[in-house]
C-alpha cells in the first residue's frame, strides 16, 4: 500500500484546454485572410510540440485521464457551442462536418492499425462501400435512413470479411499487397460496371430521419435562414463522439490489451494462448464498420458518389492521417484530420499544391519524429498511474 | 427652417454623398467552373479566357452598374470534384451566378448541387441531352446545344458517303454513352450496320483488346464517342495494330490537341460539331479580335464563343434585376431572342437553347477544317479505304 | 479463334508483360537487399519517361536527326539520371529508417512517389496533360493474317528482356552481384566480412531505378504518349507482379510480370466487356496470396522469436 496518498489531479487545466481548442477552432474557421490562416496554423503546431516536450501537457493529460466523463461531456458541449455558431455558414460547417466523419474513418483505421497491427490500404474503399449502399438503399428502397447507414457499416464489415483469410495467411508486406489490391479493385469494378452508375456515379438523396429531412434548410422565425449542413454536423458529432467512446472503452479493456499483444508480438502472443486469428479479424471488421458508416453519410451529406473519390490515394491519405497523428493515440488522429482536411481548403494559396506539401510533410515527420503529432501514450491500468 | 448658406450646404453635401456612392460600384462575382487542368484543359482554359474577356469588357465599359469579379474554379473533368467547387461555389452566398462545365460527366453531376442552392447557372459546353432534359431544375441553363442533332448529321452525311459498316467505340461516362445512344439510333435510320460495340474507362491506356477484336470485325469507320486524350491514343493503336478504318469522332476531339498528339496521323479523321465555326458566327470575328489583342496563352478553341456568349447573357440579367439569385434565374429563364456573338438565344421550356447547324470537320494538313473546304470534299483527297 | 488472331494477343501480352517484369525486377532487388518495399518505384518509372523526352527535346535542338542516335540519348540519359535518383532516394530516405517499423519505410516510399508525381504535375509545363512521346523506332510492320508485328514492338520487347538478362547476369555472375547477394542474405555478416553496406545498397537502387527508367522509356516508345500518373498504376502492378512471383527471387519477378500480364489479357478475351480485365487480374493475385501466402516462388524465411 503506498504510504503517500495519491491526491486526485486538478480538473481545471483539462477544462481550460478544452476551451482554448473550442476557441482555434472557431477562429481558425473563420480566417479568411492568408497571413491570419498561416499565423494560426503555425501557432498550433507550435503550441501541440510545446505541449507534448513540458509538463504542460502531463498536467491537462493526467486531468483528462482522473476524471474523463465530465470533461468528456465539456468538450461535446464545446463543439457544439462552435458548431451552433458557425450555424448559417455553409461552407464552414461542412468542413467541419467532413473532419468529423474522416475522423471516425480514420478511428476505425487507427482500431486495425493502431490497436492490431493490420495494415489497410483500402480504407477508402470501405467508406465507399457505405456511400454507395446508401446511395442504393436510400434511392431504391423506403428504409429508414438510421437503418441505411448501420447496413452500410454492416456491409463493410462483410465485404472486408472477404479479404479476412488472405490476410490471415499472409504476414507484412504481403498483408499489405492484399490490401493494395483490393482497393484498386474497387475502383476499377466501379468504374467498368454499370448497374453502379459506372464512373459517371450516383446521386444520393439527402438524410431524412423521423420526418426532419437534413436537406432543407431550417428557417428560425423569419430572417435567419441556418445551413442545412447543421443538421449533419450535429449528427456526425454525435457520431464521432460514438465511435470516441467506443475506441476508448476497446483500448483500455481486456480486448484492446489482447489487440496490443498480438500487434506487439504475434508469435508470443500465440504460445501465451491469444487466438492471434480471432483478435485479427476483430480489429479488421470493426475497423471496417466504422468505416462504412462514415462513408454512408458523407455521402448523404454530400449527395453524389463516383469512383473516383475512393481511389488509393484517398486511402493512402487515411492511413497517413493515422501515422501522422501519432499511431494508436485517438485524440492525435482527430487533430491530425482537421490539420489535413481543413488546411487546404482555408489556406487557398497552397490549393493546388497541397498534395505536394503534404507528401512533404509527412515525410519530415517520417524522418525526425515517426511517433506522430501525440504519441500514444503508455497503458494506464489505474487512474493517474502514468504521472510520472 | 435651416438658414440659407446651410441649406446650400447641406444640398452640396448630399450631391456630393450620391455622386461618390454612383462612383464607388457594387462589386459582383461571378464563377466560372471548367476543366482548367488534364486532358481537356484546352477547352477549359479557353472557356476561362473567353468568359474573362466579357468580364473584362464590361468594366470597361461605361454603362455596367456593377463592377464584375470573376471567380474561376477547376473540375479536372472529373464528376466528384466537380461536385466540390461547385458545392464551394453555390455556398458562397457572395456569387450571385456561374457559366459552368464543358464536360458533360461534371454537369451532369452538379445539377443537383446548384438547385440546392439556388445558384443560376448556364453551360457553355457540355452536349449531353440529359443536362437540360432530365430534370426540371430553373436554375441549369444552356447557351451551346446537344448531342442529337450532332449525331444525326454525323449518320446521315456518312451513310451518304457510302460507308456501310461500322465499329463503336464509346468510353462508359454519360458522355460517351449518350453519343453512343444517339449515333446508333440515328446510324440504324440510314441503314448503316453496327458490328461491335465496345466500352471503355475514360482514363484507359492500352486498348490492344479492344482493337484487335475490331481487327476481327474488319469495319469501315470506326466511330468514337469520347474526348481527345483518349481519341488521341486509340487513334495511335489503331495504327500500330494495323486497323485501317476512318476515325470519326465527335465535337470531343475538336481541338488543337488531337492534332499534336497525332502529328501526321490525324490526317482524314472526320468530326461533327454544333454550331457554325468561329468566323462565319455573328459575332464571330469581333469577339476573335477583341480575345487576341488581350494576347491569352490558350486559343479560345471549339467552345469559348459559347463561353463569351453565356457570361454576357448572365451579366445583362443581373443588371437588369440586380445581384440577387432568384431575382436573375427567373430573368434568365425569360430569354428570348436574345443577341449574342453565336447568334440569337431562346431558351425552350427547359432552358435549352436551339442550336440546329452543324458543322462537319475534317483534318487536313494539321489542321481541323470545314468539310465543304476541305479538298476531300472536292474530290482531291481520299478518305482510308479499308 | 484463329491461330494468328491469337498470335496477335499473345504479342500485346508479351509487351505488356516485358514492361512490368522490369518494373517487379527492380522491386524484388530492393526487397532482397533492404527488406524495403519501395512504392516510389512505378513514380521514378515515370521521371524516367519524362527525363527521356526532355533529353529527346533537348537533343532536337541541338539539332541532332537520327532516330537511332535519338533514341540511344534518351535511353542514355534516362537510365543514368534516374540511376542518381534511385541512389540518392535511398541514401537519404530508406537507409536512415532502417531501424524504423517496416510501415513507416512503405510510407515514407509512397510520399516520395507522390512528391514525384505532384512536382511533375505542377512544374512541368502543362504537366497535367498527356504529354506526346516521340515516335523514334521504324514503323513498318509485316503482317501473318490477323497478326500485325511491328519493328517497334519487336524491338522494345527484345530490348526489354535483354535488359532483364543483364541484371541477372550481373546479380549471378560479376563480384558486385555477389555482393548483393551476400547483403541480402545477412546484411550484418556481409559487414563483419568487409564488404561496404551502403555503397552496395545506393548500387542496387541504383540498377534498380535505371531499370524502371528504362521501363519507362519503353512505354513511352510504345504508346507514344507519357502522363504523369502513368507510375501509379504500373508500380502497383509491378510490385503485385513481384510478390505474386514471391519477392527477393529474381526469376519470380519475371514469372510473376508475365503472369500478371497474361491474366489481363486473358481477362480481355473472356469477359464480353474487356474492362474488367484488370478487375480480374487482382482478384486472382488476391486468390494466389490466399494459396500462397509468399508467392509462387516461396521466400525461405526463418522467423526469430
Amino acid at each position: 500500500m503506498n504510504a503517500r496518498v495519491t491526491q486526485r489531479p486538478a480538473l481545471w487545466p483539462a477544462f481550460v484546454a478544452t476551451a482554448a481548442v473550442a476557441s482555434f477552432a472557431y477562429l481558425f474557421l473563420r480566417a479568411e485572410a492568408q497571413w491570419e490562416v498561416a499565423a494560426l496554423a503555425a501557432g498550433a503546431v507550435v503550441a501541440l510540440l510545446v505541449l507534448g516536450r513540458t509538463r504542460l501537457g502531463a498536467v491537462v493529460g493526467s486531468a483528462w485521464g482522473a476524471r474523463p466523463t465530465p470533461l468528456a461531456w465539456g468538450a461535446l458541449l464545446a463543439a457544439l457551442v462552435v458548431v451552433a455558431l458557425f450555424a448559417e455558414d455553409h461552407f464552414a460547417l461542412l468542413m467541419i462536418a467532413t473532419v468529423l466523419l474522416y475522423g471516425v474513418a480514420c478511428l476505425g483505421l487507427t482500431i486495425q492499425f493502431g490497436y492490431a497491427g493490420v495494415v489497410n490500404f483500402s480504407g477508402a474503399a470501405f467508406f465507399g462501400v457505405g456511400g454507395y449502399t446508401a446511395a442504393v438503399l436510400a434511392t431504391h428502397t423506403a428504409l429508414p435512413h438510421l437503418l441505411v447507414v448501420a447496413v452500410g457499416g454492416v456491409l463493410a464489415g462483410a465485404i472486408g470479411s472477404l479479404l479476412v483469410l488472405p490476410l490471415l495467411r499472409t504476414r507484412g508486406h504481403y498483408a499489405a499487397l492484399i490490401t493494395v489490391a483490393f482497393a484498386i479493385l474497387f475502383k476499377t469494378f466501379l468504374e467498368v460496371n454499370d448497374t453502379l452508375g459506372g464512373p459517371q456515379g450516383l446521386k444520393v438523396p439527402g438524410m431524412r430521419m423521423l420526418g426532419w429531412s437534413f436537406n432543407d434548410n431550417i428557417l428560425v422565425g423569419e430572417d435567419v435562414e441556418l445551413s442545412f449542413y447543421l443538421s449533419y454536423a450535429v449528427f456526425s458529432l454525435l457520431l464521432l463522439a460514438g465511435a470516441l467512446v467506443l475506441v476508448r472503452r476497446l483500448e483500455r479493456s481486456w480486448l484492446g490489451l489482447s489487440l496490443d499483444a498480438v500487434r506487439i508480438d504475434e508469435t508470443a502472443a500465440s504460445v501465451f494462448g491469444f487466438e492471434v486469428a480471432r483478435w485479427k479479424i476483430l480489429a479488421f471488421t470493426l475497423g471496417n464498420v466504422l468505416a462504412g458508416v462514415a462513408g454512408a453519410v458523407y455521402a448523404m451529406m454530400t449527395g453524389f458518389v463516383a469512383p473516383a473519390s475512393f481511389t488509393i490515394a484517398e486511402s493512402l491519405i487515411l492511413v497517413s492521417i493515422v501515422i501522422l497523428g501519432g499511431v494508436g493515440n485517438p485524440v492525435g488522429v482527430l487533430a491530425a484530420t482537421a490539420l489535413v482536411v481543413v488546411l487546404p481548403e482555408k489556406l487557398q494559396v497552397i490549393q493546388e499544391y497541397r498534395f505536394l506539401l503534404f507528401s512533404g510533410f509527412v515525410i519530415l515527420v517520417l524522418l525526425f519524429r515517426p511517433e506522430g503529432l501525440l504519441p500514444r501514450k503508455l497503458r494506464q491500468y489505474l487512474p493517474g498511474w502514468g504521472r510520472a | 427652417m435651416l438658414p440659407r448658406p446651410l441649406r446650400h450646404a447641406a444640398l452640396c453635401c448630399a450631391l456630393m454623398l450620391a455622386a461618390g456612392t454612383a462612383g464607388a460600384k457594387e462589386a459582383v462575382k461571378l464563377v466560372f467552373i471548367g476543366p482548367l487542368t488534364g486532358g481537356v484543359s484546352a477547352n477549359g482554359l479557353g472557356g476561362r479566357n473567353a468568359t474573362d474577356l466579357a468580364v473584362k469588357l464590361r468594366n470597361a465599359g461605361p454603362k455596367a452598374k456593377y463592377r464584375y469579379e470573376l471567380v474561376s474554379l477547376d473540375d479536372e473533368c472529373k464528376p466528384n470534384i466537380g461536385v466540390q467547387v461547385a458545392t464551394k461555389a453555390a455556398a458562397d452566398r457572395s456569387i450571385v451566378a456561374g457559366v459552368t462545365h464543358y464536360c458533360s460527366t461534371v454537369a451532369m453531376a452538379t445539377v443537383d448541387v446548384y438547385h440546392k442552392f439556388g445558384l443560376p447557372v448556364v453551360v457553355w459546353g457540355a452536349v449531353l441531352p440529359d443536362i437540360t432534359y432530365a430534370n426540371d431544375y430553373a436554375e441549369v441553363h444552356r447557351v451551346n446545344g446537344t448531342m442529337i442533332n450532332q449525331n444525326d448529321t454525323a449518320a446521315e452525311f456518312m451513310t451518304g458517303l457510302k460507308y456501310k459498316r461500322w465499329a463503336v467505340i464509346h468510353d462508359t461516362t454519360d458522355y460517351g454513352k449518350g453519343h453512343n445512344k444517339y449515333f446508333s439510333e440515328y446510324l440504324a435510320k440510314n441503314g448503316g450496320r453496327i458490328l461491335g460495340t465496345f466500352g471503355v474507362t475514360a482514363d484507359q491506356q492500352d486498348f490492344s483488346a479492344e482493337l484487335t477484336k475490331i481487327k476481327e470485325l474488319k469495319p469501315e469507320v470506326v466511330y468514337f464517342g469520347g474526348t481527345t486524350p483518349l481519341g488521341v491514343r486509340i487513334r495511335t493503336q489503331m495504327d500500330k495494330l494495323g486497323v485501317k478504318a476512318v476515325f470519326q469522332g465527335t465535337s470531343g476531339i475538336v481541338s488543337d490537341a488531337y492534332i499534336e498528339g497525332l502529328g501526321p496521323l490525324a490526317e482524314g479523321s472526320l468530326a461533327f460539331r454544333e454550331g457554325a465555326p468561329m468566323e462565319k458566327l455573328p459575332g464571330g470575328k469581333f469577339f476573335l479580335e477583341q480575345y487576341n489583342a488581350q494576347k491569352y496563352n490558350d486559343p479560345p478553341e471549339a467552345y469559348g464563343a459559347f463561353a463569351f456568349a453565356a457570361a454576357n447573357l448572365v451579366m445583362d440579367a443581373i443588371e437588369k434585376v440586380g445581384p440577387d439569385r432568384r431575382k436573375v434565374r427567373s430573368e434568365l429563364n425569360r430569354t428570348r431572342d436574345y443577341q449574342s456573338v453565336v447568334g440569337t438565344i431562346t431558351f425552350d421550356d427547359h432552358r435549352q437553347n436551339a442550336v440546329p447547324l452543324i458543322t462537319k470537320l475534317v483534318v487536313q494538313d494539321g489542321k481541323w477544317i470545314v468539310w465543304e473546304d476541305s479538298d476531300y470534299a472536292k474530290g482531291k483527297r481520299k478518305l482510308v479505304k479499308p | 479463334m484463329d491461330l494468328s488472331l491469337l498470335g496477335q494477343y499473345v504479342l500485346n501480352g508479351l509487351m505488356l508483360g516485358t514492361i512490368y517484369a522490369m518494373v517487379a525486377v527492380g522491386f524484388t532487388l530492393f526487397f532482397g537487399v533492404l527488406d524495403v518495399i519501395k512504392f516510389s518505384h512505378g513514380d521514378v518509372l515515370m521521371v524516367g519517361a519524362f527525363t527521356g523526352l526532355v533529353a529527346y527535346l533537348g537533343l532536337s535542338e541541338l539539332g541532332v536527326q537520327s532516330n537511332a542516335l535519338l533514341s540511344l540519348g534518351v535511353m542514355l540519359a534516362a537510365v543514368l539520371l534516374i540511376a542518381l535518383l534511385g541512389a540518392a532516394m535511398a541514401r537519404w530516405l530508406v537507409l536512415p529508417l532502417r531501424g524504423a517499423p517496416p510501415i513507416n519505410v512503405l510510407l515514407i516510399t509512397l510520399m516520395a512517389g507522390t512528391v514525384l508525381r505532384e512536382a511533375i504535375r505542377l512544374f512541368y509545363p502543362a504537366g497535367a496533360n498527356p504529354k506526346p512521346f516521340p515516335r523514334l523506332l521504324p514503323t513498318d510492320s509485316i503482317s501473318f493474317g490477323a497478326l500485325t508485328l511491328r519493328f517497334d514492338s519487336a524491338i522494345l520487347i527484345a530490348l526489354g528482356l535483354a535488359s532483364i538478362v543483364a541484371v541477372h547476369l550481373l546479380v549471378t555472375r560479376t563480384k558486385l552481384g555477389l555482393a548483393i547477394r551476400a547483403v541480402a542474405q545477412d546484411s550484418e555478416t556481409a559487414q563483419v566480412m568487409g564488404m561496404n553496406f551502403q555503397r552496395v545498397v545506393l548500387v542496387t537502387f541504383a540498377i534498380g531505378s535505371a531499370l524502371a527508367a528504362l521501363a519507362g522509356v519503353t512505354a513511352g516508345l510504345y504508346y507514344n504518349e507519357i502522363n504523369f500518373g502513368m507510375g501509379l498504376l504500373l508500380g502497383v502492378i509491378g510490385f503485385s507482379a513481384a510478390v505474386v512471383g514471391g519477392l527477393g527471387n529474381l526469376y519470380g519477378a519475371i514469372l510473376g510480370g508475365f503472369l500478371f500480364a497474361g491474366l489481363q489479357t486473358l481477362g480481355a478475351v473472356w469477359f464480353a466487356v474487356p474492362a474488367y480485365k484488370d478487375v480480374f487480374a487482382f482478384a486472382v493475385v488476391i486468390l494466389v496470396m490466399a494459396w500462397r501466402p509468399t508467392g509462387l516462388i516461396a521466400e525461405q524465411s526463418a522467423e526469430r522469436v
